[in-house]
């Protein structure tokens, strides 16, 4: 028994792996019921999906900042004067 | 189109561009470079702008090509996804080492979305990320494409990919619950 439950029990490091996989490209079949089954019993790994999905979408809301307006003046004269 | 409009692009939109590219590649002197590179490209090809979109959208485009090669060239170098950078988190049964185990972070970890100063410590830790690592993840974001799109355009496999991303978020995830904490 405990040596079948180690065959269908991912590693946390496996387990985590599965959730960035699972971000960006389709789980198989298998794979899908190996996650749940282990987030179901594994607490790090439940912070680790929940916190994963809160960086992946404050990545996308992170804005430019704005310039000096100084460094911008510097720039437009270099660019204009290699264009002339 | 004619050289004169190009300078009167330079006066309009420059700032703006710089602004982006700053944003892209978290380095000054590299996004004037680049953003000269674009003006430079621009000029070369001005007679071939018919004015389909508009001159801010094409400028844009070409600078986003800029951005992209950068980071292509930046790609080329091998990657190190060796065993090391997870047995840093993991130990040799792939259990977390207890120091490295994720904790909660809020009660309600949606409201961290809307908070500047997590933003803030987002943006610190990303470009604390080996170079490679920090390349993928950003031009995830840039190209906002799927994953496999990445994939073909930078030339890698989605194993590697994937496995990249995965450390780099082992990363990131430690680095922001350090600083969330001592800030």
């Amino acid at each position: 028994m405990k040596k079948l439950m180690k065959k269908i029990m991912l590693s946390c490091d496996k387990a985590t792996e599965l959730i960035e996989k699972r971000i960006h490209f389709k789980l198989t079949f298998w794979e899908k019921i190996q996650l749940k089954l282990h987030l179901a019993f594994c607490k790090p790994c439940s912070h680790y999906e929940k916190q994963s999905y809160i960086i992946e979408e404050s990545m996308s809301k992170i804005k430019p900042e704005s310039v000096p307006p100084e460094d911008i003046k510097l720039l437009k004269e270099e660019i204009i004067k290699k264009l002339s | 189109m004619k050289k004169e409009d190009l300078i009167e692009w330079v006066n309009k939109y420059s700032g703006e561009m710089y602004s982006w590219a700053l944003f892209k590649v978290s380095d000054s002197e590299l996004a004037k470079d680049l953003v000269q590179d674009a003006f430079l490209a621009a000029a070369e090809k001005i007679s071939s702008f018919k004015g389909d979109s508009s001159p801010k959208t094409w400028l844009f485009s070409i600078l986003n090509y800029k951005i992209v090669d950068y980071y292509r060239a930046k790609l080329k170098m091998p990657f190190t996804t060796g065993s090391d950078s997870l047995s840093a988190f993991f130990d040799e049964n792939g259990e977390w080492r207890p120091e490295k185990r994720p904790n909660a972070w809020h009660e309600d970890d949606k409201s961290l979305l809307d908070d500047e100063n997590f933003i803030l410590i987002l943006k610190k830790c990303m470009d604390l990320l080996p170079d490679n690592w920090n390349s993928c993840v950003k031009l995830k974001y840039l190209l906002g494409k799927s994953g496999a799109d990445i994939c073909e355009q930078m030339n890698i496999s989605k194993n590697n990919y994937w496995q990249i991303i995965h450390r780099a978020k082992l990363q990131l995830r430690q680095c922001i619950e350090s600083k969330w904490k001592t800030d």
